[in-house]
């Protein structure tokens, strides 16, 4: 089953692999492109939010990190673009490490205030400092190739999704984080290292961030620090994850593209009620929250249409096992073969 | 005799001005089964954690297989060997029994097919394999006990802490419980179990220590113990004594 939804995956992967090569309408293009960072931005979230249980309100930070990293490497060092998008997850995984270490001893709310206090105060920093450009930001060399970020976009969200569905649902590491999500202190007695493995998650989440912010820097040619380090980042991946589903991988996906996809008609066809978007968007995570606490997949989950995660191929022991009381859950087992 | 898998050395533990275990020392023979028990609040529970990790020593020293381990974290002292229940049962709610034990199997299986392997047997064992796919949080209480030894289970522990997986089981329960754990020390693990219930614990104990006010008062063979005057005050009062 769940190889099956990999399978799922890499298909739709590919199909969006050939979309620039057949359509050429470059309004399209960019809603398309940006419905794809958003899917990238929700799935790193969710590494730290829905697998680990810690909600990172300074996710944003990291994306402004990644865009200013690459913005002030390429315009006043003379990068090239890879080098400097690079340079920006790196400095990402190093703040993720600072930052994590102190912030992820905390737990709920704590945690939240700590990480949104933290991006807050790295935003004033961008907006006092001079090789940011303060509060009138920084102007990159425009590089008009819609199709170009497409591809790049593409690829950082595809590597992004494919290396975490290896690492959070194929290698223990998924497990781990679950098990610290669940009960810490247990965890601990299993031998496993509640610091180590939040900090590798909080770097999981941070890298591909940055990124997806250096790369969004280049994309649109001028940041500032309300653009690219304000709350929008982590309040839109945040309510992407809830309405999609946590803790999975798919449910990110899922809620990225329809929250964006509503946010697109909306600013396309009815601009001129702009309020009326936040107090939809609002009342849209209201009702979530109170009717699908485990998101739209977690609503397909319970009628049957998607089988739990998590349940792999059952393992050689299994089949020396006597027989199973509940037949029920023998065919399970069987049917995950 | 032997190297002592577990040699407890004037252990003291104080939270502020309180002194949960005063000045406490004993020892593990490796294939022993000892009881610790002692009244409500005898720092039974205190000692436990000092011994898996949880709290280091205010002062005195925890040997595991002659080395020092005080104030080792928990994470560090499953590698060595140490396994742990908890009194408050700790399962992983949010996952499948199986997964919670899979995890635990991770310490000495480190790639996930060996790992569910490994788990199934060890649900085989604790009676749970027919609940494998069941989210932990849907077990009943007796369910969640076992599943609470599958996981210490897992790790492959030479030395299995036990803290009153017994209390709270109706009567056929406690008896497969028993069962489970004597079939555990005949194949050669070492146990050190905290239990209320002492009808268990003078069964299955080769050996009992006695804590009262965070003190040790009694240590030896259960008969023994139970004739000592100070334990039959510390539990039924001065005057039977």
């Amino acid at each position: 089953m769940r190889d099956r939804r990999l399978l799922g995956s890499i298909v739709v992967f590919a199909v969006l692999l050939l979309v620039p090569l057949f359509v050429h309408d470059t309004f399209f293009l960019r809603v398309a492109s940006e419905a794809i960072m958003w899917i990238g931005l929700a799935v790193a979230f969710d590494v730290l939010a829905g697998y680990t249980g810690y909600l990172n309100f300074g996710h944003s930070a990291f994306f402004g990190i990644g865009a200013y990293t690459t913005a002030i490497l390429m315009m006043r060092a003379s990068w090239p673009f890879p080098l400097a998008v690079v340079a920006g997850g790196v400095v990402a995984a190093a703040g993720a490490v600072l930052a994590g270490l102190p912030t992820l001893r905390l737990r709920g709310a704590y945690f939240a205030i700590a990480t949104w206090a933290l991006a807050r105060a790295i935003q004033q920093a961008a907006l006092m400092m001079t090789v940011t450009g303060g509060p009138d930001g920084m102007r990159l060399t425009a590089y008009l190739q819609p199709r170009f970020f497409y591809w790049v976009l593409l690829g950082v969200v595809g590597a992004t999704f494919f290396l975490l569905w290896f690492l959070l649902e194929r290698a223990p590491f998924g497990l781990k984080l679950k098990a610290i999500r669940e009960d810490e202190q247990g965890a601990k007695a299993l031998g496993l290292n509640p610091t180590h493995l939040k900090v590798q998650a909080f770097v999981l989440s941070a890298v591909p961030t940055a990124v997806l912010g250096g790369v969004f820097a280049y994309w649109v040619t001028f940041i500032d620090p309300d653009s690219t380090l304000g709350d929008l980042v982590s309040d839109q991946a945040l309510v992407m994850v809830v309405f999609g589903g946590m803790g999975t991988l798919i449910g990110p996906v899922v809620g990225a593209v329809l929250i964006f996809a509503f946010k697109t008609v909306f600013w396309t066809y009815l601009a001129d009620y702009e309020v009326l978007y936040i107090i939809i968007l609002g009342a849209v995570i209201a009702l979530s929250v109170v009717f699908l606490p485990n998101g739209v997949l977690g609503k397909l989950r319970r009628r049957g249409a998607v089988r739990r995660p998590g349940t792999g191929a059952p393992a050689p022991a299994a089949a020396t096992a006597p027989p199973a009381a509940e037949a029920g859950t023998a065919a399970a087992r069987k049917g995950a073969t | 005799m032997a190297e002592p898998i577990l040699k407890v050395e004037n252990v003291t533990k104080a939270f502020g001005g309180l002194v949960a275990v005063c000045d406490v020392s004993f020892q593990v023979q490796p294939g022993e089964i000892v009881g610790l028990i002692g009244p409500n609040g005898a720092g039974k529970t205190t000692l436990f954690n000092v011994v898996s990790g949880y709290y280091a020593p205010t002062r005195g020293k925890v040997f595991f297989r002659g080395e020092d381990v005080s104030g080792k974290p928990p994470y560090a002292l499953a590698p060595r060997g140490i396994g742990r229940t908890f009194q408050v049962v700790k399962p992983f709610a949010g996952l499948s029994v199986l997964e919670n034990v899979v995890i635990a199997s991770f310490l000495k299986h480190p790639r996930r097919a060996d790992a569910e392997a490994h788990a199934w047997s060890v649900l085989e064992l604790t009676g749970l394999a027919d609940r494998a796919d069941a989210p932990a949080a849907s077990l009943t209480l007796a369910g969640r006990k076992r599943l609470e030894i599958g996981k210490a289970l897992a790790l492959e522990p030479v030395f299995l802490l036990l803290d009153e997986v017994v209390a709270g089981l109706n009567p056929t329960e406690v008896d497969r419980t028993i069962e489970l754990i004597l079939q555990l020390r005949a194949r050669g693990m070492t146990i050190l179990i905290v239990e209320h219930i002492m009808r268990v614990i003078m069964r299955i104990s080769d050996r009992l220590v006695v804590l009262n006010f965070g003190e040790k008062i009694a240590d030896g063979p259960p008969a023994e113990v139970a004739r000592t005057p100070a334990v039959i005050e510390a539990y039924l009062g001065e005057s039977a004594a």
